[in-house]
């Protein structure tokens, strides 16, 4: 069988793949908080091919001497092993709502192991207790008072607690001092991802750890700066123009990867109707 | 089936329905106390794929790949900002000057009376029986008093005029002087109100379930509080669309929409080519 058949059959998997993740960030393209993503297309592991030869050595009995020649590596195909989610500020856009906030990014240490910048996002908690981090500041009030967003998970201030407010007349310092008049009510709590990339991403712009652990406190961690604006919204930092090409690009390669399938096609085509013609 | 075309129009869909609300603002722009109202796309759900179970090459974010599958629009909030206000210099028309105080307005609702909440102050007097007359809003219903009752007097006034506080002033023909407190009530939440009309918002039907009072959404001005209320007479309050930030968001909805059709041609293309493969 032809071993390229395969490798382009996975390339076309690949190049959809990456499609289908870009059309979710084009999608994305007006949504706050989103961060993009981006993909890493790994190739699978080579293969180490040699070709079994035998070597007649004219003696008597006809000896042979059977041996192995390397002959090379080869690929076997393409898979997209990892979507990371670019961390990179998006801008900021006004909405004059007392009750959305976008988190500016200070200056965030960079872990040494790995070389990538950590991040800062707001505490959520669910119904359950579990908690899960956004960037999406659009925040409202539910019925009993409670600080959530839209999905009604609640937002949590520094100590952990969730916030009570009697009416959306709040103010927001910078330093995020959630102020009702005169009273300051709570914090809000932002939490310090050393690891961004280890995050999960679920929906509505929110992630998780892995093994469900909480964050760190930001304030906690020294070195992260960060500051607050009320009545904006951090907003999608997907750039339409370079998203699109890229999937050009995608689909190009997807593209290719058919001609050559077709190609491959076409010779086992020959070696039925030609070759194995009696 | 391609992710890219699901992804896609899950968010035209959503696109469509942010347009709509662009066009209601847009289209009261110029309607008397109407606030603006905007929503805010968010993430769908997001799906895990372990493709690559036994990938053992070194990798930044946990096992698998995580798609996502469009955008969705969240809450539709109201900005319950102050709009310019517009002298017109007509006795009946009033202008709240603080932000979230409501006039009331009974409405007849199937089987007895709803009371709706306006900030459109321009008022009529409507003719009822042995010769009084009753302050109507430009609907025809009856605008309440502070007790939650019609304001009828006796249809012989020659002069409206209205103080700070909402009491409301009418000279009778023979010189007697009327006093009458306006019905004025605060929204607490003004998220929670339940936009009946372009300008007219009720309570929802469900705020038993949600475990709130109607004071607590709604607080009525009364007695001691009364003086909270600020009311200019001869004035009204113009909308409080920005006309620039509607047209700006409607370009950037109407190239989103644009992109995410590209999506679905290009998904389409893709399974073009997996149909000509043979």
């Amino acid at each position: 069988m032809f071993r390229g058949f395969y490798t382009v059959g996975s390339g076309m998997i690949a190049q959809q793949r990456r499609t289908e993740m870009l059309a979710n960030n084009l999608a994305n393209a007006n949504t706050p908080g989103f961060k993009a993503e981006q993909s890493s297309i790994r190739s699978f592991p080579e293969m180490y091919m040699s070709s079994i030869n035998t070597t007649r050595i004219p003696t008597k009995d006809g000896f042979q001497l059977k041996g192995l020649s390397p002959v090379g590596a080869v690929s076997t195909g393409v898979y997209m092993q990892e979507t990371l989610p670019l961390f990179a500020q998006g801008q900021l856009r006004e909405t004059e709502l007392t009750t959305d906030v976008a988190l500016i990014d200070g200056l965030l240490p960079v872990d040494n192991e790995t070389g990538t910048q950590g991040a800062i996002f707001f505490r959520l908690e669910d119904a359950n207790g579990g908690e899960h981090y956004t960037k999406n500041g659009n925040f409202t009030l539910d019925p009993s008072g409670y600080l959530t967003n839209p999905q009604g998970y609640y937002v949590l201030d520094n100590n952990g607690q969730r916030i009570a407010l009697q009416n959306d007349d709040i103010e927001i310092t910078q330093e995020g001092v959630i102020m009702n008049g005169e009273n300051a009510v709570a914090t809000l709590g932002i939490s310090f991802a050393q690891r961004p990339d280890a995050l999960l991403k679920q929906g509505n712009g929110m992630f998780k750890t892995e093994g469900g652990e909480n964050l760190q406190n930001a304030n906690a961690v020294a070195g992260v700066t960060y500051s607050m604006q009320q009545g904006y919204l951090e907003g999608s930092n997907v750039d339409a123009a370079q998203t699109m090409t890229d999937m050009m690009t995608a689909y190009r390669a997807f593209e290719a990867n058919q001609k050559i399938l077709q190609a491959y096609d076409r010779s086992m085509e020959k070696a039925v109707t030609e070759i194995g013609r009696i | 089936m391609l992710r890219t075309m699901s992804t896609a129009t899950n968010t035209l869909n959503q696109l469509q329905q942010q347009l709509d609300i662009i066009g209601n603002n847009l289209a009261n722009s110029a309607t008397h106390g109407y606030k603006s109202s905007n929503a805010k796309f968010h993430e769908l759900l997001y799906q895990q794929f372990n493709n690559d179970k036994a990938d053992t090459a070194p990798r930044q974010s946990p096992l698998g790949i995580r798609y996502g599958s469009g955008a969705v629009l969240g809450q539709a909030q109201m900005n319950w900002k102050v709009g310019s206000l517009q002298t017109t210099d007509r006795q009946l028309d009033f202008a709240l000057t603080e932000p979230k105080q409501y006039f009331t307005i009974l409405m007849p609702s199937d089987g007895g009376e709803q009371t709706v909440y306006t900030r459109q102050g321009n008022f009529y007097i409507s003719p009822v029986a042995n010769g009084q007359g009753m302050l109507v809003n430009s609907e025809g219903y009856p605008v309440a008093n502070s007790e939650g009752l019609p304001i009828t007097f006796a249809d012989d006034v020659t002069n409206f005029t209205v103080d700070a506080g909402g009491m409301l002033a009418l000279t009778h023909a023979n010189g007697t002087v009327e006093r009458v407190e306006l019905g004025i009530t605060v929204a607490q939440r003004p998220n929670l109100l339940q936009r009946l009309s372009g300008t007219n918002f009720g309570l929802p039907a469900n705020l038993a379930d949600l475990g709130v009072t109607q004071q607590e959404v709604m607080t009525d001005l009364r007695g001691a509080t009364r003086n909270q209320v600020s009311l200019e007479g001869g004035m009204l309050e113009a909308s409080n669309v920005n006309y620039e930030k509607e047209m700006t968001d409607l370009i950037t909805v109407q190239r989103s929409y644009q992109f995410n059709a590209r999506s679905v041609t290009m998904a389409d293309q893709m399974l073009g080519l997996i149909n000509g493969i043979r």
